[in-house]
């Protein structure tokens, strides 16, 4: 595995270079470019702000700020899983002709995305400082988090891309799966309003400790719970570690079957 | 000093009609699948020195492509081993690795990341990439643009420009015109003066005699001849 991480290091300029082509695509290159990839983020926000702040009426303040605040980092979990999943079959030419570690493929997928929930927290700030509480230093805590969802990301974008290549329709269960576990995650609503036998099982989900913490650091201006988030830490690097080895394995194959 | 080691190498490809999904692992479990086996390569050893430049001849289906790609990493042997110790750049096809929306510069930034350059180093290279390429404007142009010809000769121009310690190359001087054949292999010999190691899959008989140390011929995957081009080409011609 530290053989994996060195030649990597090596293909950092790859790393960036294919990054920087797929944000570019994206974008389109253009401010109207930029604007388009946040309209995703934004109707999704309207849409469940309206619904779900008569439902939720009182019971939390600022509700499109916070909605937007949890719906951010699940976009950025949700798109790094599902597109990676498509990273090595999509790129079936560059696979059956050339050499490169594979690996980046789906990195390259994380980090396209990374940089697409940085322009949505270009938004968030400015709407904290115009329409809420603004921020306070506790904002320094944020690369920590997205550190923690990084790897978390990384882990599964790795597991899932080598995956599809041998079951093709991983994408489609994927979307299902992921459109679950968005109910299952506390975006729309705060862990506590889950009543306390059933909160155990809310707690086996990752995503639900960082959505915690982002909010936390941006929307509640106070200090994330350092322990669930160590051990979320610990978990995301567990599966990154086996998502590696996953993918090393599954590798042998992969010109052949994309 | 041994550069390329193939030992006991075999590679068996299944021949499956379609990818494998969920849905159908989930149906037809139990039931085993009824799938052809074939083998490209049987038994395959091989020892390259440094500096070395080795031909492969054979008929078409033979397994020479294979066999390139399972040293350069692109497939993997079924049994056995390969060992390179050094930098490989391999140009196995026609505009391998090229993106055909990205321009002729990107184009060459991208190859030039994956045969693991840096942003600088491709720098200092682009201008004389350009040049022996003979790309000349059309490098801002999506590279879909290109005839063949231009697109064998950028990508053989980003390929032979890494300073390379092993090359790999399948066939590609096959097409283009005959100046640039020319030229190329004038690159090809050039860097062998510099101690590249060369694996040169050709049906030129001239070519192989111009660029070769040592020839081997497989059939059927499997190796019927090794030696000095004069030994082998001839028995390989009747
Ligand atoms: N991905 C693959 N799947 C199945 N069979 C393959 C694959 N690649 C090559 N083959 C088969 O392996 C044999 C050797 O092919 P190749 O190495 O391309 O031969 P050559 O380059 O000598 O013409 C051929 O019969 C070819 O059909
Ligand atoms: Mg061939």
């Amino acid at each position: 595995m530290f053989e994996t991480i060195k030649e990597l290091m090596l293909y950092k300029n790859l790393i960036i270079s294919l990054t920087q082509s797929q944000v570019r695509k994206r974008y389109k290159g253009s401010v109207l470019g930029v604007l388009w990839s946040l309209i995703n983020p934004l109707f999704l926000l309207v849409v469940y702000g309206f619904v779900f702040s008569f439902l939720m009426r009182g019971r939390i303040e600022n509700y499109f700020l916070f909605l937007f605040n949890g719906l951010l980092p699940w976009i950025f979990f949700k798109t790094s899983v599902v597109m990676s999943s498509n990273s090595i079959v999509g790129n079936a030419g560059l696979i059956k002709k050339t050499y490169f570690p594979r690996e980046i493929l789906p990195i390259a997928t994380v980090f396209e995305n990374l940089v697409n929930f940085f322009m949505g927290l270009l938004i968030l700030i400015p709407a904290l400082l115009i329409f809420g509480d603004g921020i306070n230093l506790m904002i320094f805590w944020l690369p920590v988090v997205i550190l923690v969802q990084v790897v978390l990301n990384l882990g599964l974008a790795l597991f899932f891309s080598a995956v599809t290549v041998y079951l093709r329709d991983m994408r489609h269960i994927l979307e299902v799966l992921t459109m679950a576990m968005f109910y299952y995650t506390p975006i729309l609503y705060t862990m506590d309003m889950i009543p306390e036998r059933y909160q155990p099982f809310f707690k086996l989900n990752p995503m639900a400790p960082l959505i915690d913490a982002y909010r936390q650091v941006l929307f509640k201006k106070d200090i994330p719970d350092l322990g669930s988030l160590l051990w979320t830490f610990i978990f995301s690097l567990l599966i990154l570690v086996s998502g590696m080895k996953v993918f090393k394995h599954l590798n042998r194959g992969f010109a052949e079957k994309v | 000093m041994e550069i390329i080691r193939v030992e006991d190498l075999s590679k068996k490809f299944i021949l499956s009609s379609s990818p494998g999904t969920l849905k159908e692992w989930l149906i037809s479990r139990g039931k085993g699948s009824a799938n052809k086996e074939f083998w490209a390569l049987k038994n395959i050893n091989l020892s390259i020195n440094k500096g070395q430049s080795l031909g492969l001849i054979g008929r078409n289906g033979s397994g020479k492509s294979t066999l390139l790609k399972i040293i350069c990493k692109i497939l993997y042997p079924t049994t056995g081993s390969v060992q390179v110790n050094g930098k490989v750049s391999s140009l196995l096809e026609l505009g391998a690795g090229f993106i055909p929306d990205y321009t002729g510069r990107d184009n060459v930034y991208l190859n030039g990341s994956i045969l693991g350059l840096s942003r600088e180093e491709i720098d200092k290279r682009f201008d004389s990439i350009v040049e022996f390429s003979e790309i000349g404007e059309f490098i801002d142009q999506p590279v879909r643009n290109y005839s063949s010809g231009m697109y064998m000769r950028l990508a053989y121009s980003v390929a032979v420009s890494s300073n390379p310690e092993v090359l790999l190359i399948d066939e590609i001087l096959a097409v283009g015109d005959s100046k640039f054949k020319e030229k190329g292999l004038n690159r090809i010999l050039e860097l062998k003066e510099k101690g590249t190691t060369i694996v040169f899959v050709s049906h030129s008989d001239a070519m192989i005699k111009k660029v070769c140390d040592r020839v081997v011929w497989l059939d059927k995957g499997l190796i019927v001849g090794e030696g000095t081009p004069n030994d082998v080409l001839p028995q390989y011609a009747q």
